[in-house]
């Protein structure tokens, strides 16, 4: 498609709309959770009243939708020969309400996980979905203009700027136009740009935590090193939970476990997220760790997400979400972070 | 897409991480170790080149990344060496001929490189359990011995008890096509052989350094002696070739348990240039002769 259909929708509609949704698919998206009032989390809804639309941000990013935390692979007999059986649910499904930076993240794994060898998996459960964004408010964590990612509309079939009775659509997609066919909608108007319009200006203009250097330079002050006290200060105050990993819409790093059942006869390969801050991770069978100091483990993550990952694929394997810093045990914050690191190599030169 | 067809599993083995099934053939008790025969149910051949990986699979105990051992010449079956250390290889030390196990692979872009060390001189060194990936190449060159120039084997084993593939080896010290030499640390009272570690009988060892390919596999302490000896009898580093160990889950550079800097071991290895790994701090925080650990 060239440049997207602009459709509006009242928040009523919307309601209706999500409703005829509800009654052919399941709807995944952001609802408050009854356990923490006031805290978000990307879940089934029940109804079309459960979507929060002005959730500020969700602990677990929306990946899980595609990737769960722990996936069941596929389960085996104990018989001889033992008899494999794939588990994999192709139903479709539609993710709703996922802010630009998270796209992000969906678009970051989309990249890792089609290199070649490709893992079909994950591209099978993004192909049964159908994924609607919605454009967000920020708060002190956000940082998505440092990485670009603030208007990020790829990859998702429909985007929803809140007007102030429903939503400004864009439609990106086929599957999306097909899909806003369930809706009353009408043209948007000039008035309706201009209200999202502002709406994304005062989205940027919120934004208070800022790197002290183009983030396309963070690559190269990692690569030139001379980094050690910066990461030692930083592994001082972390705890290695893992809490940064586990967060991260960009972290894809699993572990794969067998659980037998309880009468024995066979059992169920699950595969789970996994973390590189976690001691363990790098241990290999003689027990050698090959990042058993915590200020190596520290540095993998930056290095992953601001030099390995952003050569191969030409882009941060960071979304700005803030996630990482809000869930951090510690309060290491990944902003304050880099230009610690920003710092360091600027006395360095 | 179509849902994938159940029970097909090896046509997803890349994709879904379902491992095909492959009996055991026989086993054989080694020292501190088990070798394990391996052959799919249609008997196709596994088509690996020497140096690559599988993941095997003891269902209900998990699945490990092991080298495979035999070569490719001899296609029939395919052989996996495994000392019992963790969960799954404590459970491959107990099978038995007629069990079965599920495997992925085999897996690696980086193996030796056998195109490479065509009409030239091969010097391979194996330090302990590190004769396994070796044992396929060994193989591999003496099935194809008139491709190759001088063949020459290093093995060390900290004692004499400790030696893999006793018989085999026996072989290969009379085996005119190849000149092996055995080295254990600890020597016992009727050990008549060479002592010390691998570098003892590297030293004394003339190569032709504009002639030769090495490569070696074993603990990661032992790379850094290996390299000073071979970069003194002038060896280039790109034609010298070390096979690294990485606990590798996926086998496809996703998981992430493997990665060494920008590269991941299981996609990019898991046989590497000693050149390439120069470049990495993370190899050199581990091995590399005289690098400073602190430019980081």
């Amino acid at each position: 498609m060239t440049a997207p259909d602009h459709r509006v929708v009242s928040a009523s509609d919307f309601i209706r709309f999500l409703e005829a949704v509800l009654a052919e698919q399941p709807v995944i998206g952001p609802r408050e959770r009854p356990d923490q009032p006031g805290f978000y989390r990307f879940g089934r809804l029940a109804r079309a009243e459960d979507f929060a639309p002005d959730y500020g941000t969700t602990t677990v990013p929306p990946k899980k939708a595609f990737a769960a935390l722990r996936e069941k692979l596929f389960t085996f007999t104990l018989d001889s020969p033992p008899e494999l059986d794939l588990h994999f649910n192709s139903s479709p499904f539609v993710l709703l309400g996922v802010h630009p930076c998270d796209l992000s993240g969906i678009d970051a794994l989309d990249h890792a996980y089609s290199q070649p060898p490709a893992e079909i998996r994950w591209t099978a459960n993004r192909r049964r979905a159908t994924i609607i964004g919605l454009d967000c408010r920020p708060d002190s964590y956000c940082f998505c203009t440092q990485v670009g990612t603030e208007s990020n509309r790829n990859p998702c079939d429909l985007f929803l700027t809140p007007l102030e009775d429903g939503y400004l659509v864009e439609v990106h997609s086929e599957d999306g136009a097909q899909l806003l066919e369930k809706a009353d909608t009408r043209e948007a108007g000039e008035d309706d740009e201009q209200v999202a319009e502002q709406w994304r200006k005062q989205k940027s203009e919120e934004i208070v935590q800022e790197f002290d250097a183009p983030v396309e330079r963070i690559a190269d002050i990692l690569e030139a090193g001379g980094l050690t006290p910066v990461w030692k200060e930083t592994a001082d105050r972390c705890y290695s939970c893992g809490s940064c990993n586990t967060t991260c819409p960009t972290c894809f790093c699993f572990d794969m476990v067998d659980d037998i059942d309880i009468d024995m006869r066979g059992g169920t390969r699950y595969r789970t997220w996994d973390s590189c801050q976690l001691l363990d991770f790098a241990v290999v069978a003689s027990g050698h760790n090959f990042r058993g100091e915590r200020w190596q483990r520290v540095r993998h993550r930056w290095q992953r997400k601001f030099l390995y990952l952003y050569r191969q694929f030409d882009r941060p394997y960071c979304t700005g979400c803030g996630r990482c810093s809000r869930a951090c045990t510690a309060d290491i914050n990944i902003v304050d972070v880099t230009n610690r690191l920003i710092a360091a190599a600027q006395k360095e030169a | 897409m179509a849902e994938p067809s159940k029970n097909q599993a090896g046509d997803h083995t890349r994709i879904f991480y379902v491992p095909e099934r492959a009996k055991v053939m026989t086993t054989r008790r080694e020292p501190s170790a088990i070798l394990v025969e391996l052959g799919f149910e249609d008997g196709r051949p596994l088509n690996h080149h020497p140096g690559q990986f599988v993941q095997i699979s003891v269902f209900g105990y998990g699945e490990a990344p092991i080298s495979v051992c035999s070569s490719p010449t001899r296609p029939e079956s395919f052989d996996l060496c495994v000392q019992p250390m963790g969960n799954v290889s404590r459970a491959i030390a107990d099978l038995s001929p007629g069990d079965w196990v599920g495997i992925r692979g085999p897996y690696g872009r980086g193996h030796f490189p056998i195109d490479q060390m065509k009409n030239k001189d091969v010097l391979l060194i194996a330090g302990g359990i590190g004769i396994a990936p070796l044992r396929g190449l060994i193989q591999f060159i003496c099935d194809n011995r008139d491709d190759f120039g001088r063949f020459r084997v290093i093995y060390g084993a900290k004692t004499p008890s400790d030696i893999l593939f006793r018989e085999e080896t026996q072989q290969w010290t009379e085996n005119p096509d190849l000149e092996f030499y055995l080295t254990v640390d600890e020597p016992d009272d009727e050990w008549d052989g060479c002592t010390g570690v691998v570098t003892e009988p590297l030293k004394e060892i003339d190569i032709d350094p504009e002639n030769t390919i090495a490569a070696a596999c074993g603990p990661p302490v032992m790379f850094r002696f290996i390299a000073m000896e071979l970069l003194k009898k002038k060896l280039p580093e790109e034609r010298i070739y070390f096979s690294l160990e990485r606990r590798f889950k996926c086998g496809i550079g996703k998981c992430g348990h493997c990665q060494l800097n920008d590269l991941y071991v299981c996609q990019d290895g898991p046989v590497f240039r000693y050149a390439d790994l120069l470049k990495r701090t993370e190899a050199g925080e581990v091995w590399v002769p005289e690098k400073d650990q602190d430019t980081a």
